[in-house]
This record gives structure tokens, sequence and C-alpha cells, in this order.
């Protein structure tokens, strides 16, 4: 099975050249899309010797993810794996999050930071919004209860889901959008425990108190799209 | 006449002009022409006819004309920014798709 590891990059490039080694290592092929930094990630991407896709302008985590996977599956990619820029997603919980697939137990996998592994460096004000994240999931847009961490970029997926799951949000809602539409359909989701590490650099560019409020708009407007 | 009411009437005959105008010129259907068009006659019959904000305000309970014409505002006012938040958000995802698509092929021609 041919396992394309996605990452989406936007401004890291002090950080990507440390990443891909570590993705590769452990994935047939990486694909990194810039998109739109204003650094040198495209280069220091480039240089690392992976296929590299960029956005001309800034569209965002869920954009930059839904490009990547469409190269993926145009490249022959059996599995998809997200994975974040920043190296906060252990690598080595990649294979965990790819064999339930390659086994042929599960067409979607998530990897979940509240099913007993503990994430380092988490701080409590993320944990309450993640908790708080779940009720609205739940609540606003039926995503089951099971699903521990709805938020979660983490994920791997076989090439019939990547193709059947339709989403549209660019920026980050598309964590909320992506597994309402998994868990709507007849594919098989779970979720496993994921290992993620928090840095005061991961913490800087990661989601605030106030995105919260920007997802659930952007999950209203997308609502109202066809 | 009050000169309240002639700027009111000329502000509004001037949108009922540009409405038709668009319309012509294909920017505007002509459904939505007319949905403007009833909404700009509808301000200028209030405005020769206070009276009729009135029974409007009898007919669903509020107390006076002028706060059922200030409620009706607020509320067509508010669909409206509602109408241009989801048209930005389209013309957002119409962006990332030509972003997207010049990418690839930007990759394509790369190999």
């Amino acid at each position: 099975m041919k396992v394309v590891a996605v990452i989406p990059a936007y401004n890291e490039a002090s950080r990507i050249a440390l990443v891909i080694p570590r993705v590769r290592s452990r994935a047939d092929e990486v694909i990194v899309v810039d998109d739109g930094s204003l650094d040198d990630t495209f280069s220091v991407a480039q240089a690392s010797g992976v296929r590299v896709l960029r956005h001309a302008i800034n569209r965002g985590q869920g954009a930059a993810l839904k490009t990547g996977t469409l190269c993926a599956l145009s490249i022959g990619a059996d599995v998809i794996v997200h994975v974040d820029a920043d190296g906060q997603h252990d690598p080595d919980g990649l294979l965990d999050l790819i064999a339930p697939i390659t086994r042929g137990e599960a067409d979607v996998v998530y990897g979940s930071r509240f099913m007993g592994v503990e994430s380092e460096g988490m701080p409590l004000m993320r944990r309450c919004l993640l908790m708080a994240g779940r009720v609205f999931s739940t609540f606003a847009l039926g995503i089951p209860r099971r699903f521990t961490d709805p938020q979660s970029g983490l994920r791997a997926m076989n090439a019939q889901a990547a193709r059947s799951i339709q989403f549209h949000q660019d920026r980050k809602a598309h964590c909320s959008e992506l597994l309402r539409a998994a868990s709507r359909s007849s594919l098989r989701v779970i979720e496993i425990p994921a290992r993620v590490t928090y840095t005061s650099e991961t913490l800087a560019k990661g989601n605030k108190t106030m995105d919260a409020l920007d997802i659930a708009w952007q999950l209203l407007l997308g609502a109202f799209q066809k | 006449m009050l000169i309240i009411q002639l700027i009111l009437l000329a502000g509004l005959l001037a949108a009922l002009a540009l409405t038709w105008r668009r319309a012509r010129q294909d920017a505007l259907t002509r459904r939505a022409a007319l949905l403007w068009s009833l909404l700009w006659i509808g301000g200028a019959v209030v405005v020769l006819r206070p009276e009729t904000a009135n029974l409007f305000a009898n007919l669903v309970g509020v107390g006076r004309g002028t706060d059922a014409v200030l409620y009706v505002a607020v509320i067509v006012l508010f669909y409206l920014l509602f109408r241009i938040f989801l048209r930005l958000d389209k013309l957002d995802r119409d962006l990332t798709k030509l972003v997207r698509r010049v990418a690839l092929d930007e990759h394509e021609n790369r190999k």
C-alpha cells in the first residue's frame, strides 16, 4: 500500500526541515503544501527532496490539505495521512494511525488526544476549549459523542474515503466539517490514542480562544453554501 | 410636502432607476429587480402616506408606525448583511479553487 503524508505549511521554514525526514521515514511519499508562506518554507521543503506544491496566496490549512490530498490521489496514494508541519505530531504514531487501514479494519482513522495518552505541554485553557468544541460538535453539528477529539488534525484515510469525503472549509473549520462528513457516511471511522507535543512555538500559532467563534461562524456560513 | 419627504423620495427614485439600469445591464436578474422595486416603492408609499405605516403597525401589534418601519428596516439590513457575508464566503471558496488549480498545474509542469 502506498502511504502518502500531506503536510500543510505556512511560515514553517524554521521547523519543516526537521519534520520532513521524520515523516518521510514512515511514509512512501511526502507532499508539502506551502500555503503562501512569506518565509523560505517552499525552498526549505524543496531542498528536502519531497514533492512541494505552492499556493500563490495564503488560503488556510483546510485548503492546503485538500490541495495535498488531491495531489496524493493523482499519484496513486492508497493511504493519505494529514500531519501538521510544526512537529507537534509524534511521527512514531503515524504507523499506529495507518495500521487499521492497511489491516482493512477502518477507512478513516483519527489520532485523539483524549484516549489515555497524555499530550505534552497542553495548557488547561486549550484542554477546556477542546472539550467545549466536543460539546459543540455533538449538539450543533451532530458529530457522534463517541468521537473524543473532533478538532484533531492528525488523521489517515484510504483513497476511497479521500475521494468520497467532501470538505470545502478553507480554514480551521475543516476539522469539524471533515469529521461530520465522514461520520455521516458509510465509512468506518475510528479513533486511536495519539501523543501530541505542545511547545511555546506551536501554541503561539495554534488555535486561540476566539478562533472557536470564528470556526462556528464559518460552519454557519458553510451550511448555506451549495 | 416636507423637505425630508422630498429628499427621501428623490433617494428612493434614484434607487429604483439604478435597480432597473443594473437589470438592463444583466447585473441583476429580473426577479431580483422586481423585489428591490417593491422595497423602494413600499418605502415611497410610507414617505408619502406615513399613516400606512400605522396601519401596518396596528396589524402586527407594534404601537407606532415609525417603530414598525424601524423594526422592518433592521431585519432587512441584517438579512442583506448576511447575504453579503455569504457572497464573500462564496468568492473566498472560488478564489481557493483557482489558487489550488494553479498550484496543481505548476507542480505538474515542474515534473
